[in-house]
Formats: C-alpha cells, structure tokens, sequence
C-alpha cells in the first residue's frame, strides 16, 4: 500500500476513535445524570419528616401554620413556609417563637402537619 | 525531597525533552522538504533515526514517570510494581487517561518512524512526514491536558488550548535546532557542497518559522503566566513565579543568539562560496547547538515548574523592603502630576528602545537615548512611589473578613492594644502619652496605603523604633488575622459615614462584612449565601421601639420578595426569644435572627449605630445604602423599593466583594 494511504487511514481512525469516544461519553454522561435524579428523586407514595423548626405564625382561620423550618430532605431546602395542619389540634399548645420538633406527612407536594412538640429548654 | 520526588522530575525532564524534540524533528523534516542530494538523503535518514530513539525514549521515559509517580501518590516505593495501584493511578485518574492517549499516540508514532515502506512520490514523502508531526504534536499537546492549565477555574478549555499551543510552539522551535545543526553541519564540511543550497533553504524556511514560534511562544507564555500567577507579588514571591523568572533568563541569551544568526549570519550564508558562506555555515551550525543546549536547560527549569505549585495557589513572599503603589499619592496630590509626567518619559524610552532594535541607522545613539529616558522617568516616578512592604505584604488573610472575626479581633484589640492606640483605634490610648513615637491613628487616611499584609507583620514582629511589640509569640497567626479584620472594619466604619441613605448608581465600593446566622433550629446562613441571588436589608433592630417600622416592612415584605430583596432583622439585644417577644403582631415572616445576632451587632455597631439601623447590600456583596434613625421616620418604603428595582436594574459593574483587603 501507498504511504499516503496509510496515513490517511491512520488519520481517519483516530479522528473516528476521538469522535466515537466524544459522543460515547457525552451518552454515559447522560445516563450517570439520570441515575443521579432518579436516585435523587424520592419513590412515589406517601412521605414523612421530623424535623426541626420555629413557629412563625399561626393562622387557624386559613388552616395554616407558618414554621421556619430545617430541610426537608428530598423535598424542600431549609426555608420559612406555611404548612396547613392536618387537625385543629396541631394548633393548641403553641405559640409564635416557640422551637418545636414537628412531622410532615403526605405526598409531596400534597403536605400536612400532623404532629408538633415543643422542644424542651 | 524525597528521592522518588527528585528521580520523577528527572525522568519528567527526559520524558519531556523527548516528546517536544520530536515534534520539531519531524517539523524540520518537513520544512526542508525532500531532496536528491545524497548529503540531504543522509541527513534525512540520521533524523529519521534520532526520531526512532527519540520515541523509544519518549516510551521508556513515560513509563517510568507513571511508576514513580504512582509510588508518590501512594507514599510508597513499592506501589510502583503493584498492579492494582497502577491500574488505579492509569484509568481511576485524570492524568492516568491523558498519558494513556499519549502513550497510545506515540506508540503509533513508533510504527511510523519504523516501518520500512517504499516512498513512491512527493506526495508519500509528505504524507509520511506529516503523519509524524501530527502523531507528535499530538502527543506534546496532550501534556497540557494533566498539567497545571488543567486546574484553572474557570476558563479551563482556553487555559489548556492556550498551553497546548505553547507546547507546541516550543517542540517546533526546539525541536528543529538539532536537526537544523546537523543539517548546517553536515553541509559545511568537506563534501557536503551538494547539499550546501538545501541547507540554506532549510536554515532560511526556519528562520521565518522561528520568527512567528517565539512571538507565539511570549504570547502564549504571558498568558500562561497571567492565569496561573496572576501578580507582580505572585512572581516574585513564589517558587514557581521565581522559576519562570530563571526560564525567562535563560530565554534572553537564547533570542540573542537568534536575532544575531537572523540578521547576520543568515545573509551571509549566502556569500560566495568557500570564503564567505562556506564559515558562515559553520558558525550557524554551531550557534544553532549552543541555542540546543541553552534550551535543554530551560526545558530543565520547566520539568521543575510541572511539579512546583502553580503561585495562584500559593501564599507569595515579598522578597524587598519596598513596592510601588499609585495609592502612595494620595497624600501628595502634588506630585501625582510629576509622576504622570515622569512616567510618560519612561514610557517614550521604552518606545525608543524598542524602535532602536527595528533601526539600521542610528541605533546606538537612540537605544542610549531611550535608555536614558527610561532611567530618567523612573528616577523621577518612582521614589514618591515607594513605601515600605514585608514579607507578608502581598499575603491574603487566612480569615476572611466576617462579623465573627472582626467581633473576635475587637474583643483582642480592646484587651492588648487599646492601651495605646484607644479603644476606638485613634491612638490617644494612656498607654502612648509621652512617647516618642506616637502610637499609630488607625482611622488616618494613610491606613489605607498598607495591605493586610502589612498590618499583619507589624502585629506580628512590632515594629523597631517605636513601642510597638511583637504578638507572634503571644496570639495565634488566626487571632492576628482577627485584629488586622477588626482594623479594616474600623477603616471601613470611617468610610461608612460617606454612605449616604440613598443608592448612588452604579457605584459600589464598600465591601459587607459577611456574616453567618440562623433563625432557631433552621440551618446556618451567610450573607455570603444570597451573592448573584438576592439584594438584602439588614435590619439592625431594637424593640419595642422598632415596632412601627417592622410592622410597615412585615406589609411590604411581599412586594420586596417579589423584586429579589430579603429582610435580614437583627435585634440590637441579640435575644434568642427575639421571636417569640414580637409575638403575633406584626406578623413578620422574614428572617429573624436568633442565632449570631452578638457578632453582626457588634460588627456594625462600629459603623456609627446605636439605635434602630438598616443597611441596603446589593448582590456583589457592596454596602449600597445606610439609614439610621432614632425612631420610625425610616426611610418610605416605597422609596425602599424603588432602590431595590434601581440595584435590579444595574448591571454588575465591579467584581465581587473580595475577602481579602485591596
């Protein structure tokens, strides 16, 4: 074979390998990224969480509950957000300023109070 | 260093030596051209055969430097024979894939430069060649992608691309010299007259070449040095910008030589015959392997550079016991004219010079007149220029500048230097009555010519010929930091009373002090947090008396959410039951701060606040606005929105607040 052939096989190879492996990595990426999310993303159906917060308001007429809350994890960042309570009940017993350790439940973005203590101290 | 270290960066050399010098080989081959002369045949073929052991060194050299520096990273010799680690080091790495890929080229370089194949045409012959230069550019440009371009944020590709054409610019360059030398060499003895008009083709075709690879070569090596050194400091004060300084001087003999065979030796190649061209030729081939080996060793220095710290990374220390700053005139508005001036002389000078080089006639008396004026504009310029810098002057603080570290450098300062200086840093403290030396107006307008650095070294070593005595042995290098923070806040506190209640457009320049709160059990935040996101409103309140203007800024509250403001509410008192004492009314939903409240008190407190404050911080993290009131005749709130639609509206003019001093 003529040496410019060679070469422009030669050629021809590395820039497919090159191109082959750009696009290659450019899929793998694509997929790592969507396994990330799917693990990222919470399984379907009904959620909890405990966590921590302090009232920041309190409004039984709008059914509403405003907490300043730690992150809800797979859900919400730490932020201040108003939670409609579950029961009536949730609102007894706690006033604006008040830390409290409280459960959220139901299916995102669907969410309700359902239980709130106080913290002790 | 430990032997590995030192053996890795000899065999990086080799290594590196090797694949930048067979890109200028089979570059030289190419340029030359084919040829029928039977001195230019043997000197093609003795080329292709240096090109042969050059791969097989590139090959042994790259292997041995993946060994030892997989037995650096593991920390152990013998990590370098397992092949567990070595697997891990070759496809779990970064730079474990890009000497794969240059392994991978070379070796294809090595079927080339070995295969026997018969060489029909011109067009083989070039196709041949090229595949060389390519296959070894390849492999050169590779070196970019694991060294230390590849750690510049951001801006990675143009970094890399930028040090991938410094590479090659340098393998085409100093790759070419040998084979050029052999070449001229080989020309210039006795019977090599056949190849004596080929040579000269081949030295002319380089020279061209050479001109427009060493204008590359500063291009590219000037802004390989701006990313990844980035200051005067930064070259003069570390290891790696020091080595670059070593390259350069070695670079300087190297261009001279260069510029004497351009412009004299290369004409007179062509001279008649033995008297003439037939010496020049000599004395080209042995000026071009003085330039070979002048350039092993700056490729030497390099091998160092690939494994020295990149100087960004590094804290520089200042070698003189002076700098120059513009800042110095600020004193003396009168000289600032004659430094103008002065500095245009030397700025003249430099353009003489420069054209005294480009000059035939008269060069000597206008490169002696430029030089004069460049001594004479300096001589002049400089001196009010000069004031005094340490070690430590170009060395960025250790702690940024947060609440928490000027609280805690206040808390030193009133303890161990108020005695002197006064509590609020104006020197009138007892302690300086009567001495000679006055102790330092830490409020004086001259605070701002010195860097944090410069503070830094007077709190640590004092300062001889005054009282001023050293801390280092008393505080830790972190609670120094903490005053020389304190000192800027109190410089900032000064600066702060210019800051008038509304925005000035587009004029940022006092830099927040950042600060890290949290609202009860919630997860810690910083101002620092809300840069590029939201324009803040830090509330320095206190209550009851607040009540008014924090129920009129509760109502408002949507209304600013919805143009990208957020209210920070800071009691004066730093309660923790801050919440719970406002109680329901006013309904206040914005961050109230429980948690940290002492430090930013005590921070702004300095900038003149007693009472009810607020403080407008746009999204760079610049100070834009100040109200302070006694009570609720605060600023409208409308007019408070409207400043914040004015900041949206802004385009981001400076970058952002730094968290080192100047």
């Amino acid at each position: 074979m003529r040496l410019w052939k060679v070469a422009v096989l030669v050629n021809l190879a590395l820039a497919l390998g090159v191109g082959w492996g750009y696009v290659w990595w450019g899929r793998r990426a694509e997929q790592l990224s969507r396994e990330l999310e799917a693990a990222q993303t919470a399984p379907a159906g009904e959620r909890e969480w405990r966590v921590r917060g302090v009232v920041r308001a309190i409004l039984p007429e709008i059914n509403l509950i405003v907490l300043t809350h730690e992150e809800l994890r797979g859900f919400m960042p730490s932020m201040t957000m108003g939670f409609r309570a579950a029961s009536p009940k949730i609102y007894e017993g706690i006033s604006v300023g008040d830390e409290v350790r409280f459960t959220v439940r139901g299916i995102p973005p669907n969410v309700a109070v359902t239980a709130i203590d106080k913290e002790k101290g | 260093m430990s032997s590995v270290a030192t053996l890795s960066i000899g065999v990086r050399f080799i290594h590196l030596l090797a694949s930048v010098a067979l890109v200028g080989a089979a570059g030289m081959l190419l340029l030359a051209g084919p040829s029928d002369r039977p001195t230019a045949i043997r000197w093609e073929a003795r080329v292709l055969r240096s090109i042969r052991g050059l791969v097989i060194v590139a090959l042994a050299s790259g292997v041995g430097a993946l060994l030892l520096q997989t037995a650096e990273f593991a920390g152990r010799p013998h990590a370098a024979l397992e092949p567990a680690m070595l697997g891990r080091a070759l496809l779990a790495t970064h730079a474990g894939i890009v000497w794969l890929a240059r392994m991978g080229l070379l070796l294809l370089l090595a079927v080339f430069a070995f295969m026997r194949v018969h060489v029909a045409s011109k067009l083989d012959w070039v196709a041949g060649r090229g595949e060389l230069l390519l296959l070894a550019g390849g492999a050169a440009a590779l070196v970019s992608f694991s060294g230390h371009a590849i750690a510049v944020t951001p801006g990675t590709a143009g970094a890399v691309l930028n040090d991938a054409l410094h590479v090659l610019a340098t393998g085409l360059w100093f790759g070419g010299l040998p084979p050029l030398a052999m070449l001229l060499h080989a020309a210039g003895r006795d019977g090599g007259e056949d190849a004596r008009a080929y040579a000269v083709l081949a030295a002319r075709r380089f020279s061209r070449l050479a001109l427009v690879l060493v204008i590359a070569l500063v291009a590219t090596g000037v802004v390989n040095a701006v990313i990844e050194i980035g200051s005067v400091a930064g070259l003069l004060g570390t290891t790696h910008g020091r080595l670059l300084l070593g390259k350069l001087a070695l670079l300087v003999p190297i261009l001279a030589l260069a510029a004497v065979n351009r412009s004299r030796t290369l004409p007179a190649l062509s001279g008649p015959g033995e008297a003439v061209g037939r010496p020049a030729m000599r004395r080209l081939a042995r000026s071009v392997a003085i330039e070979a080996v002048l350039l092993v060793a700056l490729l030497g220095v390099v091998a160092v550079i690939t494994v020295t710290p990149p100087a960004l990374h590094v804290e520089p220390t200042w070698p003189f016991p002076f700098r120059f700053t513009y800042a110095a005139l600020a004193e003396m508005p009168a000289l600032r004219i004659r430094a103008v001036i002065a500095g245009q002389i030397a700025v003249l000078g430099v353009v003489a010079v420069i054209a005294s080089a480009l000059m035939r006639r008269h060069r000597w008396p206008v490169l002696a007149g430029g030089v004069v004026l460049v001594a004479v504009g300096a001589g002049v310029a400089l001196p009010p220029l000069t004031v005094g810098a340490y070690p430590s002057t170009f060395r960025r603080p250790a702690v940024s500048y947060q609440a928490s570290s000027i609280a805690a450098g206040g808390e030193i300062f009133r303890e161990r230097c108020a005695g002197c200086h006064g509590i609020t840093g104006t020197g009138n403290g007892p302690g300086g009555r009567g001495l000679e030396r006055l102790p330092a107006d830490l409020h004086s307008a001259h605070t701002d010519l010195h860097t944090a650095g410069d503070l830094f070294w007077w709190i640590s070593r004092g300062i001889p010929g005054s009282r001023m005595p050293a801390f280092a042995g008393q505080l830790s290098a972190d609670d120094r930091w903490d005053v020389v923070n304190f000192i800027r806040a109190l410089a900032a506190a000064d600066a702060v009373q210019k800051l008038g209640p509304t925005v000035e457009p587009e004029r940022p320049w006092l830099v927040a002090p950042d600060f890290t709160f949290s609202v009860g059990p919630a997860a810690p935040r910083s101002l620092k947090d809300y840069r590029g996101r939201r324009i803040v409103l830090l509330v320095l309140y206190s209550w009851p008396a607040s009540k008014p203007r924090l129920a009129e800024l509760a109502r408002a509250y949507d209304s600013m959410a919805m143009l990208g403001g957020e209210i920070v509410a800071v009691p004066l008192d730093a309660s923790p039951e801050a919440i719970r004492r406002i109680g329901t009314e006013p309904r206040i939903l914005f961050p109230i701060v429980t948690d940290g409240a002492d430090e930013i008190v005590q921070t702004y407190r300095l900038f003149g606040v007693d009472g009810h404050a607020e403080f407008l911080i746009d999204r760079q993290g610049y100070l834009r606005a100040r109200w302070t009131a006694p009570t609720p005749a605060m600023r409208d709130v409308n007019l408070l929105l409207a400043e914040i639609q004015q900041l949206n509206q802004e385009k981001p003019s400076v970058p952002e607040a730094a968290e080192h001093v100047h």
